[in-house]
């Protein structure tokens, strides 16, 4: 989603921005001071709240809701996809066909996602970095979580895992691809460095998270093969151990990220950065309580677009970077299955073989690129097409209709399909 | 086992302490000179022997026969396993359960390999550095060596590969993984940085190990689905011809780290690294017929205590309720590499990770590339049809070991999150050989049945 992108380094920049209620620091005082991925990603889809128009109505409290309303639904670029949101809604009620249905809910989905990123940030100017960073970590994957909440109940386990692993091919391939491609060619002739200790974190918790997965998979063959015998069907309990091992290695990954070793995630500052579009994000712009209950309001249009997203299409694919990849491989995958286990529901961690050999070499694809701390556009270029190549593979792929609850197939496009076009329309 | 971690570099210190028999060259003299990993990893598990209690003894062969036997056999902190050894050898000619003599035989091997490695580091001091170092090598892997070949003697092939297999997946993963993340809390901050080159080397032969594994699996697959023609022949031919190659690597890979690179693989000295445990080991401690005779009554009881643990490893399966599969290749690989892991840990909280590396990377290269092909080479001229066919599972969790094990360490940094996720993956690996059992069938060309007894 929107906010996707930015849920990669977000983590980090709640450490940085230790604001506290309300403390007005100058604009300039921490301009360069510890802005993370995220700070600086996020600020580009900002606008300036321009609150002139606002500070001319007389009553006060009524300025005050205007101006928090201002802040909340115009702060965004992605202001205009906004109106999607009660479309879709009236949509379902209405019962428009079911694939404007799909495609609305998902204009309105990106919004509505990047404003809970901006709103969980707000937060964390409150409740201080390590919460915040928490929060961040968390809510940053809120739309995934949602959305495979919602497929899990309503049983479609193969929706579940093909959206998941959609998303971190999607991080992975598409969306850095295409990023180092186009800066590439944006600055041809100048050296485009970056710190590998940051990537090399990221791919070693994604080789963990492939290889159970692989395990799984070899498991299953093995078992049907003949080569291994099992005294009951223990692929489940085995895809609920690894998915312990995985929420074990996140946590760890949390606590490395925002206690022991964030000077490893901090980005570089540069001072010509603030143009007059972006917004200086060194204090928070609404109010705590405000913040709250937006967010728990969002958070509940979310879900409700994310259900009509479940109930009309067949795959989700949503995503953006590599600390992005990592979450959804290490804490939405793995929180599926346990929640799953609570639910009565029997999934586990294995992936088709074409799923699994995808991510694995995506991974490796992404590892091999970024290991040596710099950048070109063919470095982008060769994700990129990886990503195509995976793309036409699942295009022409056809899914049994007969998996586990998956029964529509709405207006005669395939699973495949579906994966590869609502991919393209998510990433930007 | 034990000594294996030694011998990654035990092979170069021997070049360094020319001390000759009986030649006392001053404790701080050659002190830093040529320190390598093998010799500080040992030197953490050894006792300085105190001799004070027996300069009392009048009698001076008594006293010489005493002092030798001190050395050897309280040389280690790991003394306290000894009894095992005795105990093991009563069990099991007064007939206790088969479980305890397999217990006990495992244990009473964690000692015996730790002595074997100090015994061939004494008499590498009297043959020169080159016969010392490719002593160390070959007799570094002892335990596993004679293990492996007992187990071909009885047929039991897939305790082989088991067996190995997991003691390559326990060195890369597991002593590794648990070295680096403990060595990482406890240099929480400080800067933690090793020579790459190093676990370059290794990470590229054993990249080359897994390929003829794979090789041979995809072949075989092949086969099955139709794309080769079937034909009985190759698949064994196959197997041997890559061990050959291994072998070849092998050699190569001591030619380069005992004569033209010999500088990647000396770890830095610091003056501060003696403290009262840790013995100097610049001079031999005990004299080189001593040694030699000590070496071979080692070896010897390393025998009969591998004759047990293979003997009885269905049995303590049964008894455990856990399968065969997973004792050879979790349990088995954990017990003998214990005194190896424990230096590595101790070297790791030191922060200093060149040795760790040295002594895990290097003793999964030594198994991967000399003891597996030297098992189909020996079972080739005992006769017995084993091959370099891991299975699925085994070859998949092998090649991702590597794999992840060489982007841990590919920049040359580490913390303790680098530790963790090796270790985590060696958790999923065991689960799934948890779960897993060996079919109590016959199942393909090369694959004997472990036991006339079917397991669970």
């Amino acid at each position: 989603m929107a906010s996707r992108g930015y849920e990669a380094a977000r983590i980090m920049e709640a450490g940085n921005l230790k604001g506290g209620g309300g403390g007005g620091l100058g604009k300039e005082v921490h301009h360069g001071h510890g802005r993370t991925a995220h700070n600086m990603s996020s600020s580009s889809l900002r606008k300036k709240s321009d609150l002139s128009l606002v500070s001319k109505v007389r009553c006060s409290l009524l300025r005050a809701l205007l101006a928090n309303l201002q802040e909340i639904f115009l702060g965004t670029k992605l202001f205009v996809l906004f109106p999607a949101v009660p479309l879709a809604i009236a949509a379902n009620y209405f019962h428009f066909g079911r694939a404007w249905l799909f495609a609305l809910s998902l204009l309105g989905l990106t919004p509505l996602a990047e404003r809970v990123s901006f709103l969980t940030e707000q937060i964390a100017f409150y409740t201080g970095p390590t919460v915040g960073g928490l929060l961040n970590a968390t809510c940053g994957n809120a739309t995934e979580l949602i959305i495979a909440l919602f497929a899990l109940r309503q049983g479609k386990i193969e929706v579940v895992k093909c959206s998941l692993v959609g998303s971190v091919l999607s991080n992975l391939l598409l969306v850095l691809g295409s990023s180092l491609f186009l800066g590439g060619l944006a600055n041809l002739h100048k050296e485009q460095l970056y710190d590998r200790k940051q990537a090399d974190v990221n791919t070693g918790l994604l080789l963990l998270g492939a290889l159970c997965h692989i395990l799984l998979l070899m498991f299953r063959y093995a078992v049907n093969t003949g080569e291994k015998a099992v005294d009951a069907a223990p692929t489940l309990a085995l895809s609920r151990a690894c998915s312990i091992i995985m929420l074990l290695a996140y946590v760890a990954y949390l606590f490395f990220q925002l206690k022991t070793h964030r000077q490893l995630f901090e980005s570089q500052e540069e001072d010509g950065d603030d143009d007059d579009d972006v917004v200086s994000e060194d204090e928070p712009v609404i109010g705590f309580a405000s913040a709250l209950i937006w967010l728990v309001g969002m958070t509940v249009v979310i879900a409700l677009l994310s259900e009509y997203v479940v109930g009309t299409i067949e795959d989700i694919t949503l995503g953006v970077s590599l600390g992005s990849a990592t979450q959804i491989s290490m804490f939405v995958v793995p929180l599926s299955v346990i929640v799953a286990w609570i639910m009565g529901i029997k999934m586990d961690l294995d992936l088709k073989l074409l799923e699994t050999s995808s991510l694995i070499m995506a991974i490796l694809v992404i590892a091999f690129t970024l290991q040596d701390g710099t950048s070109h556009y063919l470095k982008g270029l060769v994700p990129l097409l990886c990503y195509l190549a995976i793309g036409a593979c699942f295009f022409v792929f056809d899914s049994p209709t007969d998996l586990n609850g998956i029964t529509d197939q709405n207006n005669g496009i395939d699973a495949g399909g579906l994966t590869t076009t609502a991919a393209v329309t998510k990433s930007y």
